[in-house]
């Protein structure tokens, strides 16, 4: 992290400038996903554990904070408090399934998971809406401060996504952090060490959790609706997607594929109904010939820069 | 409650769940031999369906359909394997899930776009239309014939895995795939095969499926889902454990429809939930 500072005012500058160049429900929208990806890629790129079930958490506290918004006139502190909480708690009861087992079980039953809690959804149209989602969910003032205008939503959620990144940032550089990163370099080593490893991923799954909780009540504040697509298995394909193609393992990797899957799907997908046509040929392309995402090809184009000058410290800290 | 109901709708979860195990079988030889998370099983379901659908629109055979289109899925099958998941072998499963995913996008868009956004649906062949007196209910011959051809071809990729040479080079490679390599197979050739196999029970699934529940392109949406649930519960390479597990979760969905319609799919996972709580390495333990 030696190039932090530099990294910190280049965010500094995308968060002032964004909401000018791109509309500003997009420019929201792109630090709400880059919150939903910091807690994917603490499991994907620290712990090294492949969650394709992110919506779950996502979707489930869009749905209780939203609901609790809409009905009971909640707080937004209230609201995001307990989106956090729903986040976390339901992460907790998937990721005891899942912990349990390993490798290509574990993506399997997350995605199983984030079924179950897809259908439950999709039929207690009573409270989700089902097929319609869940709408008007109402952005109340906060400390008299009225959020409406995009501008000011935008700079609220801007600042509780610098919190976030702040707040993963100290989580990465902590022991557990640490402790994350050996297990994903050498689970039996880690194990052998005496770290009780099912529990310790167990503890970066609520974590995840937590922050796709976050993202989901502002999310369906942004929007003013929870969607059924908000706790549907594309959802949790996509925050993989945009982790990946912006560099997983790296700190700053999903706020980079944050903002290129956003800008890209918001770009193609009012250019054509079939839109997701072209994100499928998107992933089969990226995957097949830009593996490493954003990052590593940025670290690679300064390492080849570096050697073409002479002697010089190698690229960042890569990804794996 | 009454009796005959029930009998068919525990008659309905046996079909079904054959189809589970079938779908769950061919997921668990992709997964198992080539060590990658296949999300476009799904997709390739539906595609048998729609594949047997246009050929019964262009020859009007009900049986060449359901053997045609599960070949076609097959063959695309060994496109795939060959043009988008051998580069990808070293690559870890965070990409190969991604290629897959991706394609099950492209597929299922690929259906709107050659047949239709619509449900459609397709009627079973001649021989097999009406309903058969079991004494205790009346019950539609096709289901019937569901279930005895899904148990056929189980019984099919069984005598295969277990008694012939190619079936024990497959389980080897499920097994060790450095040791066979080392026997000197070529294990590109097993690959492709372990892969289009998997992708031809998709595609029979599909296509048996067609006439019972109609066509619409996010049919494998669930199937994806159950399937994961099958192997999960089994077990990679666990043809009896997926037996068992497609009908315990196709029993347990048709019942729970009779008392609770909403939550006959998401019982299907909290069936895997509650299986998983009490043996967290599934029914049969293995890995």
């Amino acid at each position: 992290m030696t190039r932090s500072p530099k990294a910190w005012l280049a965010i500094l500058a995308a968060v002032a400038l964004l909401p000018f160049v791109v509309r500003q429900a997009i420019a929201t929208e792109i630090w709400i996903f880059a919150i939903f990806g910091l807690g994917l890629n603490l499991l994907m790129g620290y712990t090294g554990l492949l969650s394709f079930g992110q919506a779950t958490f996502f979707g489930s506290a869009a749905y209780v904070a939203g609901y609790l918004l809409k009905y009971h006139g909640v707080s937004v502190f209230l609201a995001l408090s307990i989106g956090i909480a729903v986040g976390a708690v339901s992460a907790a009861l998937v990721g005891y399934l899942c912990v349990q087992r390993s490798g290509l079980y574990f993506i399997m039953l997350t995605f199983a998971l984030n079924q179950m809690f897809y259908f439950t959804a999709y039929q207690w149209t009573t409270v989700t809406g089902g097929e319609d989602g869940m709408p008007g969910i109402p952005r109340p003032n906060v400390l008299g401060l009225d959020i409406h205008s995009p501008l000011a939503y935008y700079a609220a959620v801007a600042l509780l996504f610098l919190l976030s990144l702040w707040v993963m940032k100290r989580i990465v550089e902590s022991p557990l952090g640490k402790i994350l990163q050996a297990i994903r370099e050498n689970e039996q080593r880690a194990e052998a060490l005496g770290y009780n490893v099912p529990r310790i991923k167990l503890a970066a799954f609520v974590v995840g959790g937590a922050f796709s909780g976050l993202a989901g009540v502002l999310y369906a504040m942004l929007f003013g609706i929870v969607p059924l697509e908000s706790i549907g298995f594309v959802f949790s394909g996509n925050v993989v997607f945009a982790t990946l193609i912006g560099g997983s393992g790296s700190l700053y990797g999903p706020v980079i594929g944050s903002f290129v899957f956003i800008w890209l799907s918001e770009s193609v997908s009012s250019m054509w109904a079939r839109w997701p046509l072209l994100l499928g040929v998107a992933f089969v392309i990226v995957v097949l010939f830009f593996r490493g995402g954003v990052v590593e090809a940025w670290a690679r184009f300064w390492a080849w820069r570096a050697a073409h000058r002479g002697p010089a410290g190698a690229g960042a800290d890569g990804p794996r | 409650m009454n009796f005959a109901l029930l009998f068919s709708q525990i008659l309905n979860g046996l079909a079904t769940g054959m189809l589970y195990a079938l779908m769950g079988i061919g997921l668990s030889i992709i997964t198992g031999v080539l060590n990658i998370p296949n999300f476009a099983h799904g997709a390739l379901f539906a595609l048998g369906a729609y594949l047997l659908y246009s050929v019964m629109q262009l020859i009007g055979n009900f049986w060449v359909a359901l053997v045609l289109a599960p070949l076609g899925v097959g063959l695309l099958g060994v496109l795939i394997e060959y043009g988008g998941i051998r580069p990808l072998y070293k690559a870890g499963h965070d990409y190969q899930l991604l290629l897959t995913f991706g394609l099950s996008l492209i597929i299922t868009e690929g259906i709107i776009i050659v047949w239709s956004p619509v449900g459609m649906s397709q009627v079973p062949p001649p021989l097999l239309r009406g309903g058969i007196d079991l004494g205790i209910t009346f019950y539609p011959k096709y289901r019937l014939f569901v279930m005895l051809a899904a148990a056929l071809l189980v019984l099919g990729a069984w005598l295969f895995l277990e008694k012939t040479r190619y079936g024990a080079i497959m389980r080897a490679g499920i097994e060790d795939k450095e040791m066979v390599s080392l026997l000197g197979i070529d294990i590109h050739r097993l690959f492709t095969a372990a892969f289009a196999l998997g992708c031809v029970l998709a595609g029979v699934a599909g296509a048996l499926t067609a006439p019972i529940r109609g066509l619409n392109p996010w049919m494998g949406v669930d199937m994806l889902g159950i399937a994961f649930v099958v192997v999960a519960l089994a077990g990679l390479g666990n043809l009896l454990g997926s037996i068992v597990a497609g009908l315990l979760v196709g029993v347990a969905q048709s019942l729970v429809a009779l008392v609770w319609p909403e939550a006959s799919v998401a019982v299907i996972f909290a069936v895997m939930a509650a299986v998983l709580l009490v043996r967290p390495q599934g029914l049969f333990g293995i890995r």
